[in-house]
């Protein structure tokens, strides 16, 4: 019998700058809410698994697993640091999901955690540049926000769309994170502060990116013996695909994110699902325009049409994305998978019917995209 | 209960504010910043010392208003205070060269404190003390800096220079008679110079909340809480002015409303003169104030600290604004220079000399 993979409790911390906490009193924070609702003790967990872009960068830590396992009181277990850029927590889960149905764990936790905020900024953009090629263009000052620019200004070139368009997104997630109490930023935008909001690469301003953030998120996944256990209803991780780009300058079309798209018709195909404007989806939106362009790749709205399907997508990103969430990297992929369980489980603000629901996580622009498939526990 | 420094007073103020002013956009330009950012934080233009003006110059300019303004004789003064983080000399007291061009006696106390911007202040707290104590008759504190900032940081468009001085006396002489003084301090590193570097530096972000924003809060709560006042008791609000946002949003999360901070406000149009910040602004209050008017003043320093003092106008303010030059007049008082000039001023090109 094909061994099935659950979440059964999840916890977070609010996303902000806590210059007060550690990452470890972070990571405590989160896996006591996420250990309180699945009904599992310290003493359960098989495996470790932590995820993080930026510890050795910008906390001097090499392998935090250990130093997280000996500060929660882990003793037989084993644990491993998983560090992948921007989609670390993606792949920590996909490795949870890969020991329980290799029958390698029954329960693992996996955490997340990104302190973004221990430097001055230029130290952080430093560190969060290296999420790009070093060699070609972190050598070359290509940031990531450089690239958001260009692909902003091609899709608005190609497609007829203007600045007040493409911050629609944002003003939308911004309305989601208010109802959102983990959220970082929790105030409404408008178009008008277009003119106002600080350019950070022309014309990509404050109101399309994400801010600099600190967090933790815990998941514990497990196989279907631990499901008796949880309070909440577990929810299934039905699978985990990826896909990768092309370098952005070697690529023929800039506004299209192939690699989201060949990772979505792995998943579609393989799982016989096909997202509609109402299916819960959770988006690496890092910039507003990257939002609008993976709901075309994972063709829930036509090419170059997003800005105007915004409004019909009630389930898009319901915790504010990362743009007003909040990115702290290592853990953004797990806190976008706590978010859609809630959603699935009835936790959540957003009242929500459907059977799935979909993470998409990336690195940069599309350079190397996962989706995690959720299921509705039945 | 009395409260500690109620018996003592304002005897006499006075400001200075050198003629030089560099816009902030000029600034912004010059390094390649998003124009938007002087508005971002409030700021149009920035007071820049000459070649010839530094702490010492300054602080006497606005001591010796002060000691005009107070009627004083320098010889009753007991006590010379300079708050400062940009001292001409590292070792040797700038107070001393200020109290001997005064005239002030060789029987005193005399000492430069640092405590980033808020030294000027603590200079004001202990000499409320030694007046109350009556150890001394008279006790002058000054808060004169000529800040620095690192071209091309973002510090840059705001760090100014300027000073304040004030005469602490007996409460019956006052112009204004201070009702409570609290102060609170932390550990906070937001922003620091080490020794033997040129420029501070700042943790960004970390200046607002955990620093400026936590310390001035809770100075001012304390003040409420031990006074029993509330912000409907004060006429005015003054605080620590780094930029033109910081004190408006500070007043805001205090409950204070905008007529009564706005005011005060006078780093938008020379910038943040560090220890002469809110200090200028509680000068510019009390030459427009009228007598039974209160006011709350709350510097603040990094490192880090802030001071709530609550004072209350007499009638012998009126008298005394006429006598030396206003904040107003030194506000108008102006000429408009480049970056180079603003360069050469501040001594930001290397050259070899001799």
């Amino acid at each position: 019998m094909m061994v099935k993979t659950y979440v059964i409790g999840s916890g977070v911390t609010r996303i902000d700058r806590h210059y007060d906490k550690n990452y470890l009193a972070l990571v405590d924070e989160a896996v006591s809410r996420a250990l309180a609702a699945s009904g599992l003790d310290v003493s359960d967990i098989e495996y470790l698994v932590v995820s993080t872009a930026f510890s050795e960068t910008m906390l001097n830590q090499a392998d935090p697993s250990t130093y997280i396992a000996q500060n929660l009181g882990f003793r037989n277990l084993k644990t491993l640091t998983v560090s992948s850029g921007e989609v670390s927590g993606a792949v920590a889960l996909d490795y949870a999901h890969a020991l329980i149905k290799a029958g390698k764990a029954r329960k693992v936790l996996v955490v997340g955690f990104e302190k973004m905020s221990e430097y001055p900024s230029w130290v952080t953009n430093k560190a969060y540049t290296k999420i790009l090629e070093y060699e070609v263009e972190g050598i070359k000052n290509v940031t990531p926000p450089d690239y958001a620019a260009l692909i902003m200004s091609e899709y608005m070139r190609r497609y007829g769309v203007s600045r007040e368009d493409v911050v629609k997104w944002s003003i939308k997630m911004h309305e989601n994170a208010v109802k959102t109490p983990h959220a970082q930023l929790q105030f409404t935008i408008s178009a008008d502060s277009l003119g106002r909001a600080l350019r950070i690469s022309e014309p990509i301003t404050m109101l399309d990116s994400h801010p600099v953030s600190d967090g933790a998120a815990a998941l514990l996944v497990t196989d279907e013996s631990a499901t008796k256990k949880t309070g909440r209803e577990p929810v299934e991780v039905v699978d985990v695909e990826s896909s990768v780009n092309l370098p952005v300058y070697l690529r023929d079309d800039i506004t299209y994110f192939s690699a989201t798209a060949a990772a979505y018709k792995k998943l579609s195909t393989k799982n016989e699902i096909k997202l509609s404007k109402t299916t819960a989806v959770s988006v690496y939106d890092t910039y507003d325009i990257y939002g609008l362009l993976i709901i075309e790749a994972l063709e829930i709205c036509e090419i170059g049409k997003a800005t105007k399907c915004l409004d019909e997508l009630p389930f898009l990103n319901v915790s504010g994305g990362l743009k007003a969430r909040g990115h702290p990297v290592g853990a953004t992929p797990l806190y976008q998978v706590h978010e859609l369980c809630e959603l699935l489980s009835g936790a959540s603000w957003a009242k929500y019917d459907g059977d799935v629901a979909l993470a998409q996580v990336m690195s940069g622009p599309d350079n190397n995209a996962w989706l995690i498939l959720l299921k509705r526990w039945a | 209960m009395r409260h500690p420094g109620s018996r003592t007073g304002i005897i006499g103020w006075g400001t200075y504010i050198p003629v030089y002013r560099i816009k902030a956009k000029e600034i912004a330009r010059q390094w390649g910043f998003d124009d938007r950012i002087t508005d971002s934080i409030w700021i149009e233009e920035k007071a820049v010392a000459s070649a010839d003006e530094d702490t010492v110059t300054m602080g006497w300019y606005a001591a010796r208003s002060a000691l005009v303004r107070a009627g004083v004789d320098p010889s009753r003064v007991g006590a010379v205070f300079v708050g400062t983080e940009s001292k001409p000399y590292a070792v040797k007291p700038s107070s001393t060269i200020i109290a001997d061009a005064l005239g002030i006696s060789t029987r005193k106390l005399s000492t430069d404190l640092e405590f980033a911007c808020r030294a000027g202040s603590e200079g004001i707290r202990i000499a409320v003390s030694l007046v109350e104590s009556g150890t001394i008759e008279y006790g002058l504190a000054i808060g004169s800096d000529t800040a620095q900032a690192n071209p091309g940081d973002v510090l840059e468009l705001t760090a100014s220079s300027g000073a304040a001085a004030y005469l602490v006396g007996p409460a019956n002489e006052s112009v204004a008679f201070f009702e409570y003084l609290v102060t609170y301090v932390t550990d906070t590193p937001d922003f620091w110079r080490r020794d033997g570097s040129r420029y501070p530096t700042h943790g960004e972000g970390f200046t607002g909340e955990p620093a400026y924003f936590h310390h001035i809060v809770s100075a001012v709560n304390m003040l409420m809480s031990e006074s029993g006042l509330k912000p409907s008791d004060f006429d005015y609000a003054v605080f620590h002015q780094p930029n033109g946002k910081f004190p408006l949003q500070v007043g805001r999360m205090l409950g204070f409303p905008k007529e009564k901070v706005l005011p005060g406000i006078v780093t938008p149009w020379i910038g943040n003169t560090y220890n002469a910040s809110a200090l200028l602004g509680l000068a510019k209050i009390l030459e427009n104030s009228k007598p039974g008017q209160r006011i709350l003043v709350a510097p603040f320093g990094s490192g880090a600290g802030a001071d709530a003092i609550s004072v209350l106008v007499t009638e012998k303010v009126l008298e005394k604004v006429g006598r030396a030059p206003t904040v107003e007049e030194l506000l108008s008082r102006k000429k408009y220079i480049s970056y180079a000039e603003y360069a050469k001023f501040r001594s930001l090109i290397y050259r070899n000399l001799g």
